[in-house]
């Protein structure tokens, strides 16, 4: 498969060539996603909602929270994406279980989302996140919501290998590849092939 | 075939220096061939070479050689590279020696030795301070052509590559507890002993080798030589993983808030950076503490020609000797008014210099010890004598004037501490008189202060200062930080008497070397009234050079404070801005160049639109379908053409994905809605559509689109293109600041969905073949302004509007945006047999004009809701934003630019965007403007060219005629004042 403008280019290993890759990077095909927004004033009652659905309590600062089936990501005050691993129809199941206490809106098209990892990996993301990554600073499950090459970004730590999973609007996939690809060059760099969205 | 002979490094001494003898790297200056070693800058080969002249002043073309050996060099720019990568201004002291270097020399005419503008010494009245004001004042018109390509010629430094830059630039973040500015004595030891105390430290040096003055001095630390004791230093921090060094990297400014800018030259040590790898890399470092190590410059003295190749910094003579084993002269005069710089007699006499004389102002009871042969003379030097370079000086001394012949001169006038970065955020320097040096006003929150930049100029005060820098930094940050046991250092005198003085003389003597500003001129700007630091900087042009003037700023202080008779401290300083160093605009610009300048965005179908062989333009961020060129269409126009006739006469389809589009829910989504837009949306049913205008504050149009009404507490509302950002923004200020209170909750949905235009009489044939057959299309179920949700054939789950912006029957179908790609190509597909084309912007642009929506080119900031004809859609019901400031007089004026349409008398004429309306007869002259054309486009439906546009009392001039005068394509077209509405006024295609 050619290169996507929004998706990543075709399996295959790229810039310097060396035993091991600076940077490996898999997209997570077939997540659903959804934006959750808290009704006013009823934060607490969205938390128990989730809690006795998911069995996770929503995150009130940047951090993601894996519960049952879903993870819970804070991307602002009283609100969160969720994300599932496989497709479903996340306002049908979110609805259910939220009833009136947020809003819900299927975003599940409206991003690239890739992980990211490899001994390099916060060198190559330093050359344009504006971020703390050191272990001392960002813990798995840490989430940030912030930009790339003037792209917005939603990063989260996934595992203390480390590993990140990135998502991007669509329609900035190129151009956020571009970048990434230009900072990982230096390195090498694997593409994966694209895999569910057990990072 | 002779082989051209390198010359020898004759003045390079057998042995010793930091210089890697067994890899000899082969360069060349200025045309000739020479060789240095690893290790070298080009300003220490050089030296070694025996060369002392490597270019020409600013103004006067006088020959001029090195000063200084560190970044405060203001003689010795040279162009670096050849071609593409040619960079000029490039300061030979630090610029590290590679196998293959070229450099040239800079603002010489024909050559180095022999430049013919070197007569503009003999016109130097005419260059005096503030010539540019006066000297080429008249003729006036002599200006332009004549004295700024002349001045351009005389003072040109160097010349930029013209192509591209073939090299790639990256910018980086980086984060720590504390940065440590300069690896020095002093900065190692803060680095080390913050490092042990657990702090993530970020040790950032200039050099490509860390050391500071231990390497240019032969002094001993810790029973070792000073090389050795860095050697030591630099393996401990390297052994700890919490330390970060990073070589070859200027931190040249200090920003709010712990941050500061630095740049990294990761490859300029190499001809051509290896593949991947950028030539430098812009840092963005944010550092919860700070440790300025940056130590300190040396002070030129004032005497007459001491610009002449030779005269010398003695610390840089001293480093030239001790780091790189160069002699920079063979018989020494040493010139200074401080204990440190008397060090340079025994460190060039011992690489075999003759040193003849130490002249030292100060009347010295215990004079530092000199070597066996060299006369110590309490006095001056009055002036430098030479032709290329220096030859002798004359020296005032015991009562007598004395001739001593020299080929170098080492001047020292005492250490001036570095406190740029401490300045960076307006805090100015304070002159402390009893030290004679300066000391930062205020430090910045987070800053400390070590070594040499805090005045601490001896090896012991500055390992001190180093580790109580440390421990306050880790005490600061809730660490205990032991204080390190200090090394042993050998007892040096800092003893500082600073010598002000000039001597009288009317040759030339230099404050500033690289502006060419001297004594005189400095005295003439105070006698002139230009006595404050920042006027005199700015007339005489003083440290206003690409060196800001490092060496030259004390002396000009402590001038303009002798012709105003007061201290040093009542005249005031200027103040230091970054950056601290000269940074390449490349580096800056880092990775975004050309089409990289800022990210595109793509729609969804973008492949699609490729395969179509699609030409596309860019449409704020986005790249959009400008047309569908098919074989045998020559131009835009015939494909813009063919698309609005198959739209017009059968059926059209444009990927319209980038309009912006944001989904509203909640209690209060209705309310929250009726008070953004300015007509009436309350009464706004589940599954209608309407459309709707947004005002701003002002009562200005901010944006118009659609609202749809999905459920009870549903709604998607559509933005233009170009303003779906500030839209969003605006309905979250509204939200957020001024109805907090409303339950409502938004999120944008534009890259999810994915969104066609499906428009022309067969459009609903076309969309029967990719909906589900159970849905019914018909004008009853699905009326003008309806929407619905839908599937389609292939189960995919999409919204159908029945919304027009061409003024056909038409729809938009919104699909998730992964089904985007499959759903153009069942339109299309289907379409075929229909006749139905992908159109793109043109035909969406020329639909839209031949219908008068307006568009980005109207709803441009400066237009009411009156102004485009839209004015009846305000609401009188209810309050919204804009609401009262829409109803001032002057926004719904009839007599100011209002929208109408406009057409050529002659048919055949061309219409152009900008043209201005003057009335029939006028001259044209701003006077007659009666407004402008916003659009325009060729009309495929009526034949001609028509346009919209903005005419004083527009609508009540239907059928008048006006002329569209278009200065820049230098057309003038009379036109007929129309209605705006140029195709099916009534919209009896919307319904139909």
């Amino acid at each position: 498969m050619a290169r996507g403008h929004d998706s990543l280019p075709a399996p295959g290993r790229g810039g310097r060539a060396g035993a091991e890759p600076g940077l490996i990077v898999r997209e997570c095909a077939g997540l659903a996603l959804a934006s959750v927004l808290a009704r006013r004033g009823a934060l607490e009652r969205a938390s128990m909602a989730v809690r006795t659905a998911f069995g996770v309590d929503l995150p009130l600062a940047p951090r993601a929270a894996d519960g049952r089936g879903v993870t819970f990501i804070w991307s602002g005050p009283a609100q969160w994406i969720a994300e599932f691993p496989a497709p479903v129809d996340v306002e049908t199941v979110l609805a259910a279980a939220l009833g009136d206490a947020a809003a819900i809106c299927d975003q599940s098209h409206s991003r690239l989302v890739i992980d990211v990892t490899g001994p390099r990996v916060r060198e190559v993301l330093a050359k344009g996140v504006p971020v703390d990554l050191h272990p001392d600073a960002f813990e798995v499950g840490d989430v940030a919501v912030t930009s790339a090459h003037h792209v917005g970004l939603q990063l989260r730590q996934l595992s203390v290998a480390p590993a990140y999973r990135l998502s991007v609007p669509r329609s900035y996939a190129g151009s956020f590849w571009t970048w990434l690809e230009h900072s990982a060059a230096e390195f090498g760099y694997e593409v994966l092939p694209s895999a569910g969205g057990q990072g | 075939m002779t082989v051209p002979t390198v010359p020898h490094q004759s003045a390079r001494s057998a042995a010793g220096g930091l210089i890697d003898r067994s890899r000899p790297l082969r360069f060349r200056f200025d045309g000739r061939d020479f060789t240095g070693f690893a290790g070298d800058t080009l300003a220490s080969a050089l030296v070694a070479n025996g060369v002392r002249l490597l270019g020409r002043s600013f103004k006067y073309h006088r020959p001029r050689g090195l000063l200084s050996a560190g970044p405060e060099e203001p003689n010795a720019l040279v162009e670096l590279r050849g071609g593409d990568r040619r960079e000029p201004n490039t300061r030979a002291t630090v610029a590290e020696l590679f196998d293959g270097l070229e450099a040239t020399s800079q603002n010489r005419w024909p050559s180095l030795g022999f430049d013919l503008l070197a007569v503009n010494r003999l016109l130097g009245p005419a260059f005096a301070a503030g010539f540019y004001y006066k000297t080429f004042m008249w003729p006036a018109s002599f200006w332009e052509r004549v004295y700024e390509p002349m001045i351009r010629r005389a003072a040109g430094l160097g010349r930029i590559a013209t192509g591209p830059d073939p090299d790639s630039y990256e910018k980086a973040f980086a984060f720590c507890d504390l940065l440590v500015v300069g690896a020095g004595p002093a900065g190692l030891t803060a680095a080390l002993a913050a490092a042990r105390a657990g702090l993530r430290v970020l040790l950032a040096e200039e050099d490509f080798r860390p050391g500071g003055r231990l390497l240019g001095e032969t002094r001993r630390v810790d029973g070792v030589g000073g090389a050795d004791w860095v050697g030591r230093q630099v393996a401990e921090l390297a052994s700890l993983p919490n330390v970060r060094v990073m070589l070859r990297t200027s931190v040249f400014g200090s920003y709010d808030h712990g941050t500061f800018g630095a740049i990294e030259r990761v490859n300029d040590h190499v001809p051509v950076p290896p593949p991947f790898e950028p030539r430098q890399r812009l840092w963005r470092i944010v550092a919860r503490r700070c440790v300025l190590a940056t130590g300190a410059i040396e002070r030129p003295l004032l005497f007459a020609d001491n610009d002449l190749p030779g005269v010398m910094l003695a610390g840089a003579a001293r480093c030239y000797a001790n780091r790189f084993a160069a002699l920079a002269g063979r018989r020494v005069v040493v010139f200074a008014d401080n204990d440190d710089a008397w060090r340079t007699a025994g460190d060039l006499g011992a690489l075999g210099a003759e040193v003849v004389a130490v002249v030292d102002p100060r009347p010295l009871t215990h004079r530092p010890a000199l070597p066996a042969g060299v006369e110590a003379i309490t006095g001056t030097v009055r002036r430098a004598l030479g032709g290329r370079s220096v030859r002798a000086v004359e020296v005032v001394g015991n009562g007598d004037v004395r001739r001593l012949d020299c080929d170098l001169v080492a001047m020292s006038g005492g250490w001036m501490p570095t406190l740029h970065l401490a300045s960076h955020q307006g805090a100015r320097p304070r002159w402390d008189e009893g030290r004679a040096r300066f000391a930062p006003g205020s430090v910045p929150p987070g800053m400390g202060i070590a070594g040499a930049a805090n005045g601490d100029f001896t090896t012991r005060a500055a390992l001190a200062s180093g580790a109580e820098a440390a421990v306050a930094a880790a005490t600061a940050l809730g660490r205990r930080a032991g204080q390190p046991p200090l090394p042993e250092v050998e007892p040096e005198s800092d003893a500082h008497a600073p010598l002000w003085a000039v001597p009288a003389s009317r040759r030339k003597c230099f404050v500033d070397f690289q502006n060419d500003v001297t004594v005189a001129d400095v005295e003439l700007a105070g006698r002139e009234g230009f006595r404050s630091p920042e006027l005199a900087k700015r007339y005489t042009t003083l440290g206003m050079a690409t060196d800001q003037g490092k060496t030259a700023n004390l002396n000009a202080l402590a001038l303009l404070a002798a012709d105003r008779g007061q201290p040093i401290a009542a005249t005031g300083t200027t103040t230091y801005r970054p950056p601290y160093v000269p940074v390449a605009i490349a580096a800056l610009a880092g990775p975004h160049r050309g089409p990289d300048f800022r990210p595109t965005r793509l729609t969804a179908a973008h492949g699609w639109a490729v395969e179509q062989g699609a030409v596309f333009m860019e449409a704020g961020a986005w790249l959009r379908a400008q047309y569908f060129p098919q074989a045998g269409e020559p131009s835009w126009l015939e494909s813009m053409t063919r698309e609005v006739n198959a739209t017009r006469r059968a059926v059209g389809v444009c990927d319209v994905s980038t309009l912006g589009k944001i989904d509203v829910q909640g209690p209060d989504a209705c309310e929250f809605i009726e008070r953004l837009y300015a007509n009436g949306m309350r009464t706004l049913a589940v599954g209608r559509a309407r459309y709707g205008i947004m005002l701003r504050e002002d009562g200005m149009v901010l944006d118009d689109g659609t609202v749809s009404r999905l459920a009870e507490q549903r709604y998607l509302v559509t933005t233009t293109t170009a303003n779906a950002v500030a839209v969003f923004q605006h309905m979250q200020l509204c939200h957020q600041v001024h109805w907090p209170t409303l339950d409502v909750q938004f999120v944008s949905v534009s890259d999810q969905w994915a969104q066609f235009s499906v428009a022309g009489p067969r459009s609903r044939d076309l969309l029967r073949t990719v909906v589900a057959p159970d849905h019914d299309l018909s004008n009853e179920a699905l009326p003008f302004m309806a929407v619905a949700a839908v599937r389609l054939v292939d189960g995919t789950r999409a919204r159908l509007f029945r919304i027009s912006f061409s003024g056909e029957h038409a729809y938009e179908i919104a699909v998730p945006a992964r089904a985007a790609d499959g759903c153009i190509r069942a339109l299309m597909r289907a379409g075929g047999p229909l006749g139905a084309a992908a159109y793109g912007l043109e035909a969406l642009g020329a639909m839209r004009i031949e219908k008068g929506h307006v568009a980005g080119n109207e709803l441009n900031g400066q237009t009411s809701a009156h102004d485009l004809g839209l004015g009846r859609l305000l609401s009188t019901k209810k309050d919204y934003i804009g609401a009262v400031m829409a109803r001032r007089g002057a926004l719904t004026d009839p007599a100011r630019p209002r929208l109408v349409g406009f057409a050529p008398v002659d048919r055949s004429q061309r219409l152009g965007a900008g043209a201005h309306f003057v009335p029939v007869g006028a001259a044209g002259n701003a006077a007659d403007d009666q407004g402008f054309m916003t659009s325009a486009a060729y009309s495929p439906t009526l034949g001609h060219w028509i346009g919209l546009g903005l005419l004083a009392r527009g609508p009540e001039r239907i059928g008048e005629r006006v002329v569209a005068l278009d200065l820049v394509r230098n057309r003038r077209v009379e036109v007929e004042v129309c209605n705006p509405a140029f195709v099916d006024p009534n919209g009896d295609r919307l319904r139909g």
